[in-house]
Order: C-alpha cells, then sequence, then structure tokens
C-alpha cells in the first residue's frame, strides 16, 4: 500500500474552501453571501451613524468637521439604503425562494452570481469616494442639484461620479435580480402550489421584484442626466442655462418611493412567516394579506410627490398626492390588523423570531402614524425635512426593516447553517435594541417640532434640544451594544461552533423550505411532496401523524 | 377604612401619575410634542390639522398597541408544547370589511380636516394689503429685498398684524424657508419663484433655520424674523439698513467662512488682503465667486446691487481691513 494517497481524480481548485463560494452559481451560497455583505455594510453604516449621533450629543461639537459631517450623512444614507436593506431582502430572496417554493435553484444561476458580484463592485466603487479628490459624495442621498453639480460651490471632485457610477451597478444589480426572481416564481414552483398556495414570502419579494423594475430605470436616467452634467457639460439641471430642477425631484421621487416599498414589503413577508409559525396558527386572512401587498404596491407608485410638498407644487397635485398617500395606509392597515389576528387565540412562543416580529409591528405601527401627518400637506409643510421625518423613516426602515430582518436571521438561521442561535443572547440582542431605538428615535420626533432641521451638523440651543439630542446618542450606544451582542451570537454559534444543531424543522413550521435538511444539499430537494394547501409542511405533518405506527 | 383606603390607593396614584404626566405636557407644550407656539394664522391653522391627526392617530395607536399587549399576555405559551395548536382560524370575511371600512371613513375625516384648513393656510386673507417682500437663499445666508429697495441679511423685519407675502428665489443651490413658528417651509429653487405668507400675530423675534441641505455652512443659515411695531419697521427699513447695509452684509454673509474680523477660518484670512481696497476687484470676487487651490469661494453676492457692492467696500476698508505690518513676509 502507498504511504500517500492520491486522489482517484483531479480535484478542481474551484472546490477550495474558499475558491467554491467565490465561484459558486447556488442559490443558497449566494443567498448566504448577500446577507453576510450586506450586515458587514450594515455594521460600517452603523459605525457612520454613531458617529454622527455623537456629533450631535451636545451644542457645538467638534468630532466632525462640517464638511465631513455632510460626506458622513450621505454615506450613511446611501450605505444603508442601497449596500444593506435592499441587497440583504435580494439574499433572503436568492435563499428562500427556491426552498420556499421547492425549485432546485433559480432560473438563472449565472444571472444570480452575476447579480451578486455588481452588488459587490457597486459598494468598493461607492465607498472609494471617500479617497476621491475633494472627499466622498456630500450632497445627501437624494442628491438634489444643483448640490450635487460639478461646481467648485457645489460638488466639484469626484466623490459625487463614484456614487453615481455605484448607483448604476447596484441598479443593474437589482434589476437582473428581479428578473430572476419573477422567472423563477413564475415558473419553477412545485406541483400543487399554485398562486394562492404560495408562502407569503413569495408573495411579497414577488412584488419586491416588480417594483424593483418598475422603479429602478427613473433613477437610473435621473443619475445618468446628472453624470453628463457633470462630466460632458450638459445642462439638465442647470437652471440659468434652462435646466430644471423639480425634474430631477420627479425623477428621484418616482423611484424613490416606491423604493421605501421595496425596502419593507419583502420584510412584511417574513413577518406573515414568522408570526403563524409561533402563534401555532395560520395566518389570519391570507387572501387579504397576499392583495394588501399588490395593493401597496400599485399606490406606492403614485405618491411621489409627497416628498415634494415644500417644493410648491400647487394645491392641485398637492391634493392628489395627499389622497394617494392616505390611500396607502388602508392596506397597510389590513396588513397590521391582520397580523394582530393571527395572534389572537395562539399559543405564543417567544423566541427570538418572534419577538423582532412582534417588536417589528410595535415599531411599524408608529411609523405608520407618524406617516400620516406628513402625507396631509399643510402639516408636512412644517414637518418636513426635520427630525420628525428623520424619526419616522427610521421608525419605518430600522424598527420596521431591520427588526424584520433579524427576526427573519433568527428564524432561517438553521436553515442555512444547521445550528441554533444561541436564545438567552437573542434576548438580549432584541430587548437591547428595542430600547436603544426608542431611546434614539422617539425624541427625535420632539426635536424636529421644535425646528431642529435634518442635516445640520451641529446646533446652538440648550434645554430641550439639548436633552433630546442627548438621550438620542445615548440611545444609539445601546443599539451599538446590541449588535455587538448579535456578532457574539454568530461567533459562538458558528466560529466557536457552540450553536446547538438544529434538525430540518426546530420550529415545527408551516412551508417546504423545512421539508430539506438543514443546512439544505446542493439539489435542495430529492423529492417534493405535492402541495395541497397553504401549509404543505404541517400537512405532511398531520399525514404522519394519522398513520398506523 | 384602611382596607378601602388600601384598595384604592393604586387608582389614586394612578390619577395623580396621570395628572401630573398631562400637566407635564401641558406644561411641555412647546416641549416638542407639537409644532411650537403659533404666531401666525397660517401656522395656528397647522397646528389644528395637526391635533386633529394627533386625536384620531393616538386612539389608533393605543387601539392597536393595546391589542398588541393583551394578546401577547393572554395567548402566550404558559408551558403548552410547541405541538399545541391554537385555534384554526384562516379569516372572517366581516372582520376584514370592518378593518378596511373604518380606517377610510378615518382617512375622509382627516382628509376633510385638511381641506376645510387649507385655505387659511395656504393664502392670506383676500382684503389684506400685503407688504411684498422677496426673500432670496444664498449660500449660506438670507438676505430680504424690502418693498424701497433696502436690503437686511439674516434678519427679516415686519410690521405686525399685517400680512408679509414672501417671493422666495435662490441663485444657487435649492434652500428651504422655515421659521416654525411664523407656518411651514417653502423650497427656494433656482429656476422659480415661490411664494409664502405671514402675518405676525405679537411682537417678538422667531427664529429658523435653512431645511434643504445646502453645502458646508448648512447649519449656519440661520434666519430670525423680527416682528415689530409699524414705526420701528419703517425706521429699520428707511434708515438702520441704510447705515448698518455695509456691517450685516460683512457678518452675515463674509464673516461665515472668513472669521469676524477677517482673521480667516474656513476660508482663507483676507484682513490684510489688499483686495479689501479695491472696490472693482472686490466686486468680481464677490459677484462672480472664486476658484483658488485651497477651495472654492462662492458667488455669495451674485445678484446685488451696486449699492450693496458700495456698502460693502466701504465697510470692509474702513473696519476690516489691516495693512501687513511693513516688512511683513505673510498674508498677501
Amino acid at each position: 500500500m502507498a504511504a500517500r494517497s492520491e486522489p482517484a481524480y483531479p480535484v478542481s481548485w474551484k472546490s477550495g474552501r474558499v475558491a467554491s463560494w467565490l465561484v459558486t452559481v447556488d442559490h443558497k451560497r449566494i443567498g448566504i453571501l448577500y446577507i453576510g455583505t450586506s450586515l458587514m455594510w450594515f455594521v460600517a453604516g452603523g459605525i457612520l451613524a454613531v458617529l454622527m449621533r455623537s456629533q450631535l450629543a451636545t451644542p457645538g461639537e467638534h468630532l466632525l468637521t462640517k464638511t465631513s459631517y455632510n460626506e458622513v450623512l450621505t454615506m450613511h444614507g446611501t450605505t444603508m439604503i442601497f449596500l444593506v436593506v435592499v441587497p440583504i431582502l435580494a439574499g433572503f430572496g436568492n435563499f428562500l425562494i427556491p426552498l420556499m417554493i421547492g425549485a432546485r435553484d433559480m432560473a438563472f444561476p449565472r444571472l444570480n452570481a452575476l447579480s451578486y458580484w455588481l452588488f459587490v463592485l457597486g459598494g468598493i466603487v461607492l465607498w472609494l469616494s471617500w479617497l476621491s479628490k475633494g472627499g466622498a459624495a456630500h450632497a445627501g442621498w437624494w442628491s438634489y442639484p444643483t448640490l450635487s453639480e460639478n461646481f467648485p460651490w457645489a460638488s466639484p471632485g469626484h466623490g459625487q461620479d463614484y456614487w453615481i457610477v455605484s448607483l448604476h451597478l447596484l441598479s443593474l444589480s437589482s434589476l437582473l435580480s428581479a428578473i430572476n426572481f419573477i422567472v423563477t416564481i413564475h415558473n419553477m414552483r412545485a406541483p400543487g402550489m399554485s398562486w394562492m398556495r404560495m408562502p407569503l414570502f413569495i408573495w411579497a419579494i414577488y412584488t419586491y421584484a416588480l417594483l424593483l423594475l418598475l422603479a429602478l430605470p427613473a433613477i437610473s436616467a435621473a443619475v445618468t442626466l446628472l453624470l453628463l452634467d457633470r462630466t460632458v457639460g450638459t445642462h439638465f439641471f442647470i437652471p440659468s442655462q434652462g435646466g430644471n430642477l423639480v425634474l430631477y425631484q420627479h425623477m428621484f421621487w418616482f423611484f424613490g418611493h416606491p423604493e421605501v416599498y421595496i425596502m419593507v414589503l419583502p420584510v412584511f413577508g417574513m413577518i406573515s412567516e414568522i408570526l403563524p409559525v409561533f402563534s401555532r396558527k395560520p395566518i389570519f386572512g391570507y387572501k387579504a394579506v397576499a392583495f394588501s401587498t399588490i395593493g401597496i404596491a400599485f399606490f406606492s407608485m403614485l405618491v411621489w410627490a409627497h416628498h415634494m410638498f415644500t417644493t410648491g407644487l400647487g394645491t392641485g397635485l398637492d391634493s392628489f398626492f395627499m389622497i394617494s398617500s392616505m390611500i396607502i395606509a388602508v392596506p397597510t392597515g389590513i396588513k397590521i390588523f391582520n397580523w394582530l389576528a393571527t395572534t389572537w387565540r395562539g399559543n405564543l412562543i417567544f423566541d427570538t423570531p418572534m419577538l423582532f416580529a412582534i417588536g417589528f409591528i410595535a415599531l411599524f405601527t408608529m411609523g405608520g402614524l407618524s406617516g400620516i401627518f406628513l402625507a396631509a400637506f399643510p402639516v408636512d409643510w412644517q414637518l418636513a425635512d426635520s427630525y420628525y421625518v428623520v424619526a419616522h423613516f427610521h421608525y419605518v426602515l430600522f424598527g420596521g426593516s431591520a427588526f424584520g430582518f433579524f427576526g427573519g436571521l433568527y428564524y432561517w438561521w438553521p436553515k442555512m447553517f444547521g445550528r441554533m442561535l444561541d436564545e438567552r443572547l437573542g434576548k438580549w440582542h432584541f430587548w437591547l435594541m428595542f430600547v436603544g431605538f426608542n431611546l434614539t428615535f422617539l425624541p427625535q420626533h420632539m426635536l424636529g417640532l421644535l425646528g431642529m432641521a435634518r442635516r445640520v451638523y451641529t446646533y446652538h440651543h440648550g434645554g430641550l434640544w439639548e436633552v433630546y439630542n442627548l438621550i438620542s446618542t445615548i440611545g444609539s450606544g445601546v443599539m451599538t451594544i446590541s449588535i455587538l451582542v448579535f456578532l457574539v451570537n454568530v461567533w459562538q454559534t458558528q466560529i466557536a461552533r457552540k450553536g446547538v444543531r438544529s434538525g430540518n424543522d426546530p420550529w415545527l413550521a408551516d412551508t417546504l423550505e423545512w421539508y430539506t435538511t438543514s443546512p439544505p444539499p446542493p439539489q435542495n430537494f430529492d423529492s417534493v411532496p405535492y402541495v395541497t394547501s397553504a401549509r404543505p409542511l404541517r400537512d405532511l405533518r398531520r399525514r404522519l401523524a394519522e398513520q398506523p405506527q | 377604612m384602611p382596607c378601602g383606603l388600601r384598595r384604592k390607593l393604586p387608582s389614586v396614584v394612578l390619577a395623580v401619575l396621570v395628572a401630573l404626566a398631562t400637566a407635564g405636557v401641558a406644561a411641555a407644550s412647546n416641549g416638542g410634542f407639537t409644532p411650537v407656539e403659533p404666531a401666525s394664522p397660517g401656522a395656528s391653522h397647522t397646528l389644528t390639522a395637526y391635533y386633529v391627526i394627533l386625536a384620531f392617530t393616538s386612539v389608533i395607536f393605543v387601539i392597536v398597541e393595546g391589542l398588541l399587549v393583551v394578546f401577547v399576555i393572554k395567548y402566550r405559551r404558559r408551558g403548552r408544547a410547541r405541538e399545541v395548536e391554537g385555534a384554526q382560524v384562516h379569516g372572517h370575511t366581516r372582520l376584514e370589511l370592518i378593518w378596511t371600512v373604518i380606517p377610510v371613513l378615518i382617512l375622509a375625516v382627516i382628509g376633510v380636516t385638511v381641506f376645510l384648513e387649507l385655505p387659511d393656510i395656504r393664502s392670506a386673507p383676500a382684503a389684506a394689503n400685503p407688504i411684498r417682500i422677496t426673500i432670496v437663499g444664498h449660500q449660506y445666508y438670507w438676505q430680504f429685498n424690502y418693498p424701497n429697495g433696502a436690503r437686511s441679511i439674516g434678519t427679516l423685519h415686519a410690521p405686525v398684524d399685517r400680512v408679509v407675502d414672501l417671493k422666495v428665489l435662490s441663485p444657487d443651490v435649492i434652500h428651504s424657508w422655515w421659521i416654525p413658528a411664523l407656518g411651514g417651509k417653502i423650497q427656494a429653487i433656482p429656476g422659480r419663484s415661490n411664494h409664502i405668507w405671514f402675518e405676525a400675530t405679537k411682537e417678538g423675534s422667531f427664529e429658523g433655520q435653512c431645511a434643504q441641505l445646502c453645502g458646508v455652512f448648512h447649519a449656519s443659515m440661520l434666519a430670525t424674523v423680527v416682528a415689530q411695531s409699524d414705526a420701528a419697521y419703517q425706521h429699520f427699513v428707511n434708515v438702520t439698513t441704510r447705515a448698518t447695509l455695509g456691517q450685516q452684509e460683512w457678518s452675515g454673509v463674509c464673516a461665515t467662512c472668513h472669521g469676524n474680523l477677517g482673521q480667516g477660518g474656513y476660508g482663507p484670512a483676507i484682513a490684510n488682503n489688499s483686495l479689501l481696497t479695491q472696490p472693482s476687484a472686490l466686486e468680481g470676487i464677490v459677484r462672480n465667486g472664486f476658484t483658488g487651490t485651497q477651495g472654492a469661494m462662492p458667488p455669495v453676492g451674485k445678484w446685488w446691487t451696486q449699492a450693496q457692492m458700495a456698502a460693502l467696500a466701504t465697510y470692509v476698508k474702513r473696519h476690516i481691513y489691516k495693512p501687513a505690518p511693513v516688512g511683513g513676509t505673510s498674508g498677501g
């Protein structure tokens, strides 16, 4: 016998431990890469947020200069929206769509990999902006011209150009994955899975993909015109040469408002998966929840100018956009009431995913209600561009989207990696984040009503301004600790391998992804049971229980 | 007796706490629970609309969060096995209709309220004989052009109980005019003319700031409206502005970057730059801006009148310019 055994066949470099991830076209690995990369950006964007909160802790701070403050606020917003929330949801979509609909992969696996790598490239290009001459982009995440134009007193240098190019890359990435999601969901559902038997997360991510297709071209066009202005001397947005600044606002928000729902609809879907499982009940009003998703998506295309009430559009347009914005509160309310009814007479199990789902309902309700003030345009004239708005959209995007995706992480973690995240640390994470979040953002409503404009690097009022700002900064510290607890949890579970191994279905869930092993094999399923309801796994458990032993 | 008292005690304590909290909120009514105390009819009507929305949203908030808490407590696991299922209720059409229709009705009431308040918020009383003042938002100051040609920087003077019609312009980037006590915001957009109005109902000075990110000194772009008697207003626009225009321009425009004494700050030190003594060269740089190796100066006085230029030239020559010491090597 030879002392050294040669492999029976040549092992390709592609099967290496790292290389196999770099060249993967497996939707599960791509999903995990998306989520991991987004979480990394979440930490980066979070550091920027803590920098801003530290700067604003007391009046007249000097931690950040006024120049760098504008860069930090621009990069924080852009990072959190384009590099965290949208891609982490794409990550969940990638991981879950084939598993939930009983398919072996996405329709276009290579396109899927391309989407991921374009996202990586877009993120790198955006953050290269820091190194460019003239500093990072500093015109806010809206980048309204003329402040974003290439004038020496506006946005000279290449920071803004990096911002534009990165948005192009990220848009392309999102468009490709949206096409992939739609084609997959249309064509690759398991036998028996009609539209009315699809998991609600699939409804939500399908709508997310549709909205991306409809909304992204508008911002691509807007920033292309801006790039032409900046580099080749056109004047689309230079009023002294006949350009029109209100046009940019329309194009930006035609994308920008659907974007809000792009960032929250898939999270609605996650909540609609988590709540029934931990209430031991079916979702209350499946059809109402599914169709309200479509309703929200439809109306989200008709509300963009409520971001422009202070532009001076005239009573006609203002009224239209107020009414359409109020209409969108109705399907949103339907969802909240159906979620509440789902917990009614349940056997509520407060594992960490459930805590995040309940926290989501509590906080998102708050964000929705403050939105009604902003939809009423005369009231918006008072509240727009103040810290009230900052509080409002953080209740929607952090209290909503981030609480939701953390709940989703705790829920699907065992399916992704085969180990349970630690429950004790998970509960610490939730409670610290819940308390820290409210400490940070509740006082910002008051600051806005007191007259504090957003995007100011400092202020010179003592009294309540200082009190509320200080509370808000303390809250951001508590949130930081909660994220550290989460990272420790991930470390202990995965890297120190202390996480308890989960079986196929640790939560006794309802949907097909729990039918296969945790983590699933490369082909996902050897066979898929015929789907006869929206809860195929519960059906299976009941059939097994009825069978004589 | 003590038994009855003890039974009542919690409710008494609760009542006292509620009363204290209410008093606290009332005392802090300018403390961030409602918009600041209005000093103009438009702002008062906005506050009315705010209260109506607050009433409805508070009720919805209490119902939703209350139900959530009640359900969480009432239907908690209590040690039951995970396998134990809750009631397998799939939905209820009548309930769905109820929680669709009631929000529609509430929103309709809110919408109607807004439209009822709107005319008094959007436009000044028709019979008013308004003073027409033009506001020009610049990087990084507000300039006010009065009907008699007078100019002021940073502080707008207006008579009380008189409608002031504001035309809002900008020559450079988008700014947003906002004095919370006097009403809402309106953007100052290059290439566009916007309107807003107020009628100060009491004397006093009302502070605000630019609400639209407009560049490095966005946070310094403060504004004050001084509402005063008609006589004081007339004195201001006819006498005071004329005498202090150069000083206002220096401290409201130049000093933001170059320091109060021209000693430098964000921009270079200019106190001993001989350019300050050459009116035409000074006008060129103020009107057109300047791009140097260290950075750029915006065209802060793009739309200034000759009188404004002259006032600045006179002021800086007399009060700011300090010739460099003989033999000195720095400055210039």
